[in-house]
């Protein structure tokens, strides 16, 4: 060899060398990003178990302390950290603004645990209807057990609005000396305090107007609550009464809570521009609306402040506004007997009806749980000329109705029985012994107007319940707690056919199954168990919002209680016990285990607001962004469908990956598919071309069984017409017209448990990209299918062929033309293997298929032959046998 | 007599410098007709133990001033025969392995299912039950 060979030789070599060290170098890419792809489905599981653990602890199950709270936000925090790390490296940096919400995130989950609420306030004022959990921060617990009543409930709670903590503290900007609004407004406009403070009044003043014009002419009550006190959550710091006068400019503002005299602090405020709002509106809506303004200013300066040792301190309060009309009755409800009760001998529910100071009121004393029969009353004869609170004489009542007389009760049993309904719910809401102030209106409704917490001692009969829980039969036991607590009533058999209406309020749901569908009956049930289902499950989410006592998978639950049965179910320690155990429900009155009245409760259903939500559905939605990322399970469910689309046209996006070490795969099919295996996907010491057998890749296993099965094969010779390749040409040609590798080879990136498949079959092309495991939470399938030659018609019935097909192995479809993109997530490994199995059999058994469907008649027949070979394991018999009677 | 004995209520002693803790064990003890004293200081809880005797301490691990180890041995030389449970957030094998060590009944990472501490102090009474019958034999 002479040296100009020699050189050449060696060029060429070291080219060659250079070549398979970019292949390798390509190849440890290649591996890298789909180990990003695996560490996502890690991390998203992982941190899915940890949100689950936080959820149950919501519902009592675990016992815990603030350590457990702080430890679990910031395991969850890190490895979300990660995730949105993963997703960036495996996209190249194409979601960096993930990064910002979860430090957005992260921020005020760090705020909830140093106990600074004020990164959670935002509302200045909100309607009760608006209110919900998520403002327990900014209006107190008592509200938003109110605003939640009305999806129970017969009775519903008064009309009325929150001033908020955060109101407050914008109304407590004005200057006393100079109080109003105009020239606080310009005092303050051009800084930070004059903004927050005229952004307060802008809103307060529309829902004020709102309320003078849906009651007009009627004063209004305003009660003042602390709600800054952590282990005292709700402390009642004043309770007002604002009358604006409708001819005058004028607002009286009576104090009722002071002690003696109760209008030793009438004062009379006058609008400095009553004209102003007189032009507004000629209704005098905008008027009312500035005098009550006005009104609340004063009562914020009267609240909002403490004297302390070092000066007077600012204290975080809320007021409650809402129209107070002069009731025709109005009492109170104790959910507890108080002691010194002349009814309390036996443990009940006492609903009192006030009455003027001269005549007694009477007294009922009805049981806790459903029914609420009436156990005793106490009816007080009226006195003669005795006058209603709206001023109406009482014999004006026995002449209405002529069966009242003196000694008759004032409201009737149906009445009493709502209320304490009423009562119990709004006690289980709150997890403490409340008094409830009730009104009935004039116009025949009966409202709730306020609630707070019953001060009432510890039940020093807990040993006499104990003696009683001995002799109590356990009927039966097991499963998992959904929400602790204790709930007792006659069994009812429900399922999803089951009509909410009908189910008797404060009775004892029993299902077989947890489906979400019942979630109507939860809110009126004292208890609920499920024979299957699990607390991780979407119902049992539902049981701890509404704090329902309840067990998920109960074995034979439908055979061991009967319908009718009495029974006692004891969610926390997963026992249903025979009868009304009513020693259980004192002690579990008394002491509610976990409760909104703990402050670890609280913490964690604050913590659950950013991490647990999903409210970012659908990735084919625009509003699916990173910047609409508004929890931690928005973040990891965003970034696993960016990465299982990533990876789904990843062989689009990145051409040239056929030049990595891909091996041929033998097939008895005309259909050259290449194997790049990216760890365990193929059997160690396989041969170059690989035999089907040698495959390892559990879902590409599953899928090449379905496509090489015989029965998908389809014997029919195509019915394809000119017209038809003509129709396809454009589709065609747009298909021709895509990166090369997205035709020329069919490439399957395999691993142990991972499949990625880029597949055309004649001109149909698909992908199917797989996780299959043995851990469900993993395991999912993306399946996109598109193409074929035939004239649109054909084409659109090809895919709603495919679509029924999907549908019936409940994956979620889109059909758009004659694109199918379908998912399936969270599957046992076998059923998910069945589908992969179906897909494979579907990819060959629509070949062509497009331009054998003539009709509709054709489209059910094709289905009722491919379910009947593929569809069984989904239960598919039934939609068999329909499309075979299409057919 | 065993019987009897087995039949007796428990005196317990709870210690968890996080009220929520005792909050929540106290009652469940208590519906089973158990006598139930709690601490959330390490030092008033030794205090107690030098003045009574419990048949069972559940302690926290990691507190201010005496942590759980210090009141297992304040309970132990007090009474040996009380059992302690000892439960902490911050688990790990060495504290474990310390707890037995030094006479611990059982050793619970928080946060715990109530029926776990339940089963445990379950053990605890099939023990005492047991016990008589074991010295006799």
């Amino acid at each position: 060899m002479d040296t100009v060979s020699a050189l050449r030789q060696w060029w060429r070599g070291l080219e060659a060398d250079k070549r398979t060290a970019r292949q390798e170098i390509d190849f440890w890419r290649l591996q890298a990003l789909f180990n990003n792809f695996k560490r996502i489905l890690l991390l998203n599981n992982a941190i899915l178990e940890d949100m689950a653990k936080m959820e149950r602890a919501l519902g009592g199950e675990y016992i815990f302390d603030r350590a457990f709270l702080e430890s679990s936000v910031s395991g969850i925090a890190h490895r979300v950290h990660h995730v949105v790390y993963s997703l960036n490296a495996l996209t190249g940096n194409r979601h960096v603004d993930l990064y910002d919400r979860y430090q957005d995130i992260r921020t005020l989950l760090d705020d909830i645990l140093a106990n600074n609420i004020r990164a959670l306030a935002d509302e200045a004022v909100l309607p009760l209807r608006a209110i919900g959990w998520e403002h327990e921060p900014l209006v107190g617990m008592d509200l938003v057990c109110l605003a939640a009543l009305p999806a129970s409930s017969q009775i519903v709670p008064v009309d009325g609005l929150a001033v908020t903590q955060e109101g407050i503290r914008a109304l407590a900007l004005v200057d006393s000396d100079h109080a109003d609004s105009n020239h606080a407004d310009s005092n303050h406009a051009d800084t930070g305090r004059g903004l927050r403070l005229a952004e307060a009044r802008i809103a307060l003043r529309g829902q004020l107007r709102q309320l003078a014009a849906a009651h007009p002419g009627v004063p209004v009550a305003v009660v003042a609550s602390r709600i800054d006190e952590d282990e005292s959550p709700l402390q009642e710091m004043g309770s007002f009464l604002l009358s604006p006068d409708r001819d005058r400019p004028e607002v009286s503002l009576v104090r009722l809570d002071s002690p003696g005299d109760a209008v030793a602090e009438r004062m009379v405020l006058v609008d400095p521009e009553p004209g102003r709002a007189e032009e507004e509106d000629e209704e005098g809506e905008s008027g009312a609306a500035e005098l009550l303004l006005h009104g609340l200013e004063r009562i914020v300066q009267l609240v909002g402040e403490i004297p302390t040792a070092d000066g007077p301190q600012p204290v975080h309060c809320v007021l409650f506004v809402h129209p107070q009309p002069p009731p025709v009755l109005a009492g109170t409800i104790h959910t507890r007997p108080l002691p010194g009760n002349p009814l309390a001998a036996e443990d009940g529910l006492v609903i009192e009806i006030a009455s003027l100071p001269e005549a007694p009121g009477d007294c009922f004393l009805l049981r806790r749980t459903h029914p609420f029969e009436l156990l005793r009353s106490h009816i007080a004869a009226r006195p003669a000329g005795h006058r209603f609170a709206d001023g109406r004489p009482a014999s004006a009542a026995s002449m209405e109705q002529p069966h009242l007389g003196r000694g008759s009760a004032l409201v009737d049993p149906g009445l009493l029985r709502d209320l304490a309904e009423s009562a119990m719910l709004l006690e289980r809401f709150f997890g403490a012994p409340l008094e409830i102030r009730w009104q009935l209106e004039n116009d025949g409704a009966c409202r709730i107007a306020r609630l707070r917490p019953l001060a009432c001692e510890a039940d020093p009969g807990l040993v006499t319940g104990a003696a009683e829980l001995d002799e109590t039969a356990i009927v039966c036991q097991g499963g998992q707690t959904g929400q602790s607590g204790v709930g007792a009533g006659p069994v009812v058999h429900v399922d999803e056919a089951t009509d909410p209406e009908t189910f008797p309020a404060g009775a004892v749901a029993v299902a077989r199954y947890a489906s979400p569908n019942l979630t109507p009956i939860l809110q009126r049930a004292a208890a609920l168990v499920t024979e299957f289902g699990s607390a991780a499950g979407h119902l049992s989410t539902v049981a701890r919002e509404l704090r329902l006592p309840s067990i998920f998978g109960l074995s034979d639950a439908l055979d061991l209680l009967p319908p009718g049965t009495a029974v006692t179910v004891d969610g926390g320690e997963t026992t249903v016990y025979g009868g009304i155990v009513e020693a259980m429900l004192r002690l579990d009155a008394m002491d509610m285990e976990l409760t909104p009245q703990d402050r670890e409760y609280r913490m964690l259903r604050r913590l659950l607001r950013f991490i647990l939500p999903l409210r970012l559905l659908d990735p084919q939605r625009p509003d699916f962004t990173a910047e609409n990322c508004r929890s931690f399970h928005d973040i990891i469910h965003f970034c696993h469908e960016r990465a299982v689309e990533e990876l789904a046209h990843f062989q689009e996006r990145r051409p040239g990956l056929d030049t990595l070490r891909t091996r041929p795969l033998e097939l008895d099919l005309p259909l050259d598919i290449r194997v790049l295996d990216v760890g365990g996907g193929i059997q160690p010491g396989a041969d170059f071309r690989l035999r089907p057998d040698r495959i390892e890749s559990a879902p590409f296993v599953a899928f090449l069984e379905g496509l090489t099965d015989p029965r998908a094969r389809n014997s029919e010779a195509p019915s394809l017409g000119l017209r038809d390749i003509l129709a396809g040409m454009p589709h065609s040609m747009g298909l021709l017209a895509a990166p090369a590798d997205t035709l020329g080879t069919n490439l399957a990136i395999v691993g142990s448990e991972y499949l990625n498949l880029s597949l055309r079959l004649g001109y149909h092309f698909s992908v199917v990209d797989a996780y299959l495991g043995e851990d469900i939470s993993r395991n999912y399938v993306y399946f996109r299918f598109v193409g074929g030659l035939a004239d649109p018609e054909r084409r659109g019935r090809r895919a709603r062929f495919v679509a029924k097909v999907l549908a019936a192995m409940e994956f979620k479809t889109s059909v758009k033309g004659d694109l199918v993109v379908a998912r399936l997530k969270l599957m046992e490994p076998d059923l998910l293997r069945a589908a992969l199995l179906a897909l494979g059999a579907l990819t060959a058994f629509t070949r062509q298929q497009d331009t054998n469907m003539r009709s509709e008649a054709d489209l059910a027949q094709r289905f009722a032959i491919f379910a009947a070979g593929f569809l069984l394991p989904f239960g598919a018999q039934e939609l068999w046998e329909a499309g075979d009677e299409a057919s | 007599m065993a019987t009897n004995e087995a039949a007796a209520p428990l005196r317990i002693l709870i210690l968890d410098d996080e009220p929520i803790v005792c909050k929540r064990l106290k009652p469940a003890f208590q519906k089973l007709g158990h006598t139930v004293e709690t601490f959330t200081d390490s030092g008033q809880a030794l205090a107690r133990l030098g003045e009574a005797v419990f048949d069972l301490v559940i302690t926290d691990l990691k507190m201010e001033g005496a942590d759980g180890l210090q009141i297992l041995n304040g309970a132990k030389a007090s009474s040996p025969a009380t059992q302690v449970i000892v439960i902490t957030g911050f688990a790990t094998l060495e504290t474990a392995k310390e707890s037995y060590r030094k006479g611990a009944f059982d050793f619970v990472a928080k946060p715990f299912k109530l029926r776990d501490i339940l089963d445990c102090v379950k053990r605890i009474e099939d023990r005492r039950r047991d016990l008589p019958a074991d010295s006799g034999s």
